[in-house]
């Protein structure tokens, strides 16, 4: 496991160098049109719960799976393609 | 981090796969998260519903199509029938008319004063233009720059005062320009305007031909009065002018300008040559010299100017000594701001002609 998770923390510290990791959120973010229909669900959730009742732990226990789920196919194939890619390309590192 | 740890080389296929997915599922929860918090701050600051409106408010708001009435629901020209009373003369006035009427009515504002200091000062100058006639004539000779002075100033203020329904401080002055007949323009009721021209009944055989060989003096078919603007206005030809000036001044008197070709045939005689030469116009030849008054102003006018007249008009096509007419009256008219200038030279050249 100390290797794993070695492993993982020194693949995303490559990503985040190089600068790929910004690269794949913005390319998730770009192609994902999920957010308008997000906001739309959350609005409704406001009012019903009021405005000061929201907090970042509801909204995240609410969102993520929503968003998860939400993210077409296409999109998710295309990360994952270049996620590979960028794991390959720094394999020998 | 140890290069030797990360040997991803050594790995099998689903082992990257799942570390793909790994990767890919921690960057979709981060964006998630940067969603909530967006959300969650926009809540907190309150400016999550700023794009909501009411339904309320929404209705008031709406677009208006119906005929009549523009895109907020106005009416387009609501305040042309509306009337106001006037607290100063309690009269109803137009909605439109009300502000310039209110100016006049209560002597308030820029025109207003205007046009009482100029009333005030022309009344003055009428008071005391019928004393100083004589007068002038006699002083003529000697002190002709205080009296021409006085005369151009006069005449100055007299054609404000009477100018043919133009008040000088509106800007609508240059509308009365359209017409282009012997009779005046505009019917404009305003109170200043009563007396667009000069009434030439009232006025003396000397006054006339003062009048004459300044201004146009063409009356009007309409009032009866005659025109006060400056000896080249627009409104009238030259032959109207002529006409006018055979009328008043007998069939020897012709315009000013004219004269001072006619002049300067009858000094043929003596050693006016050169100008007459030069100042060929003719046609009105046949005329004899007018009223030593008037004559000798425009003489001088003639004489003092003739050369740069005749040089510039040489190369030009005989038209008619109208044309000749037009230039002198308009370097007449340029002499005539300053107050005459010329006409101190001119006994004295008479004196030596003769």
């Amino acid at each position: 496991m100390n290797k794993d998770t070695q492993m993982r923390a020194a693949i995303n510290h490559k990503l985040i160098e190089t600068g790929e990791r910004e690269c794949l959120k913005e390319a998730l973010r770009a192609k994902c049109g999920c957010k308008d229909q997000l906001q739309a669900h959350w609005e409704e959730v406001i009012k019903e719960k009021g405005l000061e009742h929201v907090t970042v732990d509801d909204l995240e226990a609410e969102v993520t799976p929503k968003g998860r789920a939400l993210v077409p196919d296409g999109v998710k194939k295309e990360l994952l393609r270049r996620i590979r890619t960028f794991l390959t390309q720094h394999a020998s590192l | 981090m140890k290069m030797e740890d990360m040997s991803l080389s050594g790995l099998d296929n689903s082992k990257l796969e799942a570390i793909a997915q790994e990767l890919y599922a921690d960057l979709v929860e981060d964006s998630c998260l940067g969603f909530c918090f967006e959300v969650h701050r926009a809540v907190k600051c309150g400016y999550f519903f700023l794009d909501d409106t009411d339904p309320d408010s929404m209705k008031d708001f709406e677009i208006v199509d119906q005929p009549g009435l523009d895109i907020f629901g106005q009416v387009f020209n609501q305040w042309k029938s509306k009337e106001c009373v006037c607290p100063n003369c309690s009269r109803s006035i137009a909605a439109s008319r009300f502000a310039p009427h209110l100016e006049k009515c209560l002597g308030m504002g820029r025109n207003s004063s205007r046009i009482a200091n100029r009333r005030i000062a022309n009344s003055n100058n009428m008071n005391k233009s019928e004393s100083d006639q004589e007068d002038n004539d006699d002083i003529n000779d000697n002190d002709w720059s205080y009296g021409s002075e006085k005369k151009a100033k006069k005449r100055k203020s007299d054609k404000l005062w009477y100018l043919p329904f133009q008040n000088p401080n509106s800007p609508r002055r240059s509308k009365s320009l359209k017409h282009k007949n012997g009779e005046l323009s505009n019917s404009d009721p305003f109170k200043y305007n009563n007396s667009t021209g000069i009434s030439y009944e009232t006025l003396g055989p000397e006054e006339l031909r003062s009048l004459l060989t300044t201004q146009c003096g063409v009356i009007s078919e309409h009032t009866k009065k005659m025109c006060t603007r400056s000896l080249r206005c627009p409104q009238h030809t030259d032959e109207q002018r002529r006409t006018v000036r055979i009328y008043f001044l007998g069939p020897s008197a012709v315009l000013p300008e004219v004269e001072s070709s006619l002049d300067n045939d009858s000094f043929d005689m003596t050693d006016s040559q050169a100008l007459i030469s030069r100042l060929q116009w003719d046609g009105s030849s046949d005329l004899s010299p007018s009223d030593s008054g008037s004559s000798k102003t425009s003489e001088n006018q003639g004489w003092g100017l003739g050369t740069n007249s005749s040089e510039s008009r040489k190369t030009k096509k005989k038209k008619s000594h109208l044309s000749l007419v037009g230039t002198a009256s308009g370097l007449g008219s340029n002499k005539k701001k300053k107050p005459k200038p010329p006409a101190p030279p001119t006994p004295s050249i008479y004196d030596d002609i003769n």
